[in-house]
């Protein structure tokens, strides 16, 4: 009995105790999660810090995989200036191997700082440091690189903390800087920066860290709230060496005539590819003040200009196409061309009575008179339909180039007497020099245009593509009247005066010049726009050139141009390993 | 309760003389191997005391291993770094400007016309010599770089005037020498001053 009374016993000590520690964690429990909840939970997020991933913006590439634009890591040098002790701070070093305690002052640091960036306004840093002493941060040197970074982090000052900053870098420069755009400190400000954004652009990432006391991560706190997302690779067509080879071109021609500014494109004819959008001046994105803002963007695309005579091609093609005329059609072209109607006289550049000449004549020596004499074979808005269908004065040259500019063909309904004939030579119409070379990439295509492309596609960090390129391709004129044209224009490198210069041995070119009035006031000044477009090799075409530039003083012919384009064409030559032609220009009469 | 007070209660002393015997009920001996035996006891102690150490051993391991977790993943950080500065100055040093810069510090020239090489008879056509080269690129580079400043151009590097001048005159075993030979090679229209090539070009009208 006793014995069963004792276990009894015990049992109920056992249940006691097992209660009473019961109760002791219930009390603590709810002391912990009610009572005390919001001073713990404030100590927690004392310690729980959240900090930026940084997602890296996408790159921009040339055809050829060449960076033109990129992201590199830049660091900020921050400081707290509340921990900042006027006195200075003790630092530990070691002099001939004697270990040793010495004071270094808040000026001496900063220089330290000073001398580790390669060189920093100390006096600034000093303001920035004593503008608030009780404030927690304050900027002392922004966008430092990596090596720089990393001597100020040596130099272990107490109150001297970092920041990552990415930024942007174009190593090539100004290489393509007109296409590439420029990147403010917000975000892109144009061109492919700017259109591409979608692709290009990045999204910060989130994690959240508990910090010891003593300032250390806590391994394994690390907790990944919101992951970053890196850019798409914004793929160019543009070849980085030929673009630059084309820039210097232009900025070699374009100082030596005293130009205003200059373009020039090379485009692949059977994909419609532009390898080459130059122009001069053009923009470093590197340094935004490289160059003055209205030459900072891409001209090429987005000012369109009163083209001139690289407009005949299209008026002769679009005759041809109509079955109005053939090369051989025979002229008589007379000293001027009194639009009918106005007192208005159509002139030539140079002085002439009645010539014989063929189509093709008309053509190579760039008869206004002639194309006038043409204008009366096909209605106004016929001419105006073809124009329109080249893509002028209603569509871009598909490039999708940031505010590219349409150009102005003036409605038939709406045209003048004197527009209606001058719009057939590139006057009282305007385009862009990309329209130009759309317009020589259609009829070096066998008359089939294919939209120019600037981006081949856009590529996400996981090497899928969310955009291709995807030109539609249109017929404008039959093959026989672009492959006629194309014949016509070679007679420029081969009987023209110009001929020896335009000329290369072994390929046959076809070229056209065109030296454009300029409207200023009203009225057509002195100045004039120069340009030099072609194709070649005419037997199997391959490349179109073409080269503008606006507003020369030494040369205001379309002979400026050549030497420019010439080079270009060599320097295409060599890049794509152009073959030689292989068969005979056939004849071309320009007289009759 | 009462009845536990009243057991207690002592017998009275005068009560009979004799002290009363202790008895106490032996337990048997299953009842005896029943109950707990100090080694067991030890061995539920021990046991508690080792799983307690092994424990302990364990948070110590996977602290330190978070901790060499961290420290790679920092490594992880700053070496990515270093990769992307590498990269930078790489891309640098790789851009047109850094290399045309020293090119021309080199003595190179750019070669202005296309070269064709005529596999039947071995000869090259086209005049490539540095003279008659392109004229662009030939006054300095006019295409701007913010990035590319004297720090990209190699110096001294073995490179002396002597050796640049050589590299000019004599290709120095360069490609270029490839290209400036066929001067004297029969059948050569590079010799004849500058002329262009004699290539067998469809006929010009």
């Amino acid at each position: 009995m006793i014995e069963a009374r004792r276990s009894r016993r015990r049992l109920t000590v056992a249940v006691l105790a097992v209660l009473a520690i019961l109760a002791t964690f219930s009390v603590r429990l709810i002391d912990i999660q009610v009572v005390r909840a919001e001073t713990y939970s404030a100590a927690v997020d004392s310690n729980f810090y959240t900090a930026t991933l940084w997602g890296t913006r996408g790159s921009i590439v040339d055809a050829n995989g060449t960076v033109l634009a990129t992201s590199v890591d830049r660091f900020n040098i921050t400081a707290a200036p509340v921990n900042v002790k006027m006195e200075g701070f003790t630092r530990r070093v070691e002099v001939d191997g004697v270990r040793q305690t010495v004071r270094v002052s808040v000026m001496d640091a900063l220089q330290e700082i000073s001398d580790a960036v390669g060189g920093a306004d100390v006096q600034a840093m000093y303001a920035a440091l004593t503008d608030d002493p009780t404030s927690p941060f304050a900027y002392l040197v922004r966008g430092v690189k990596l090596d720089e970074f990393q001597r100020v982090l040596d130099l272990h000052i107490p109150w001297v903390y970092t920041q990552v900053q990415p930024a942007r870098s174009y190593p090539n420069g100004a290489i393509a800087g007109n296409l590439v755009g420029l990147m403010g400190t917000d975000g892109p400000l144009s061109g492919t920066e700017y259109r591409w954004n979608d692709c290009l652009a990045s999204e910060n990432g989130t994690v959240g860290y508990a910090m010891s006391r003593d300032g250390v991560r806590m391994p394994g706190s690390e907790v990944v709230e919101q992951p970053a997302v890196d850019g798409g690779t914004v793929h160019l067509t543009i070849d980085a060496d030929l673009q630059w080879f084309a820039q210097q071109s232009l900025a070699e021609q374009g100082t030596a005539i005293g130009a205003e500014w200059a373009t020039a494109f090379v485009v692949d004819v059977k994909t419609g590819k532009i390898r080459v959008a130059a122009d001069w001046p053009t923009v470093d994105p590197n340094d935004l003040d490289s160059a003055a803002p209205e030459d900072a963007g891409a001209r090429s695309f987005t000012a369109p200009y009163e083209p001139g005579s690289v407009i005949k091609t299209a008026t002769v093609a679009s005759l041809i196409d109509a079955g109005k005329l053939d090369a051989r059609t025979r002229f008589t072209v007379h000293a001027g061309y009194t639009i009918p109607g106005t007192k208005y006289t159509i002139t030539d550049s140079f002085w002439h009575g009645d010539l014989a000449y063929t189509t093709a004549g008309i053509l190579v020596n760039s008869s206004n008179i002639g194309i006038a004499q043409m204008t009366e074979l096909m209605p106004l808005d016929e001419r105006t339909a073809y124009l329109t269908r080249f893509g002028f004065g209603s569509e871009t040259s598909g490039a999708d180039f940031l505010a590219e500019d349409t150009g102005f063909v003036r409605d038939p309904a709406d045209s003048d007497a004197v527009t209606s004939v001058t719009q057939q030579f590139g006057q009282g119409m305007t385009a862009t020099s990309a329209q130009v070379a759309s317009l020589y990439q259609t009829i070096a295509n066998h008359g089939v245009r294919i939209p120019l492309t600037l981006v081949e596609g856009c590529e996400m960090p996981d090497g899928s593509y969310s955009y291709v390129a995807d030109p539609q391709q249109t017929r404008v004129v039959s093959r026989d009247a672009a492959d006629s044209t194309m014949l016509m224009l070679e007679g420029m490198t081969t009987q023209h005066p110009y001929a020896s210069q335009l000329a290369i041995p072994g390929y046959r070119i076809a070229a056209k010049s065109g030296t454009a009035q300029v409207a200023s006031g009203g009225g057509y000044g002195s100045d004039r726009i120069v340009s030099m477009a072609g194709a070649f090799p005419v037997d199997d075409p391959q490349y179109v050139v073409v080269v503008t530039f606006a507003k020369p003083v030494t040369m205001k012919s379309s002979s400026a141009a050549i030497p420019t384009f010439n080079a270009i064409m060599k320097q295409v030559i060599k890049t794509y390993r152009v073959t030689p032609s292989t068969v005979p220009a056939p004849e071309n009469p320009l007289t009759w | 309760m009462s009845a536990t007070a009243a057991l207690r209660v002592p017998v009275p002393a005068g009560d009979g003389g004799t002290p009363p015997r202790h008895l106490e009920i032996v337990p048997t001996r299953a009842q005896r191997r029943a109950r707990p035996r100090l080694y067991a006891a030890l061995v539920a102690v021990g046991g508690i005391m080792l799983i307690l150490l092994a424990q302990l051993m364990m948070s110590i391991v996977l602290a330190e291993g978070a901790y060499r977790i961290a420290d790679l993943q920092t490594d992880k950080r700053d070496l990515g770094r270093e990769t992307r500065a590498a990269q930078e100055s790489l891309s640098q040093l790789g851009s047109t400007q850094s290399l045309t810069a020293n090119a021309a510090l080199l003595g190179m020239v750019s070669s202005g016309n296309p070269m064709f090489l005529d596999v039947a008879s071995g000869a090259a056509l086209g005049n490539a010599s540095a003279t008659d080269a392109s004229p662009v690129g030939s006054a300095g580079n006019l295409v701007g770089n913010a990035l590319v400043d004297g720090t990209t151009t190699v110096r001294g590097e073995g490179v002396t005037g002597d050796m640049q001048q050589t590299a000019v005159l004599t290709g120095g075993g360069s490609p270029a020498d490839l290209m400036l030979t066929p001067v004297t090679a029969p059948g050569s229209v590079a010799a004849d001053g500058g002329a262009h090539g004699r290539i067998p070009s469809p006929t010009m009208r």
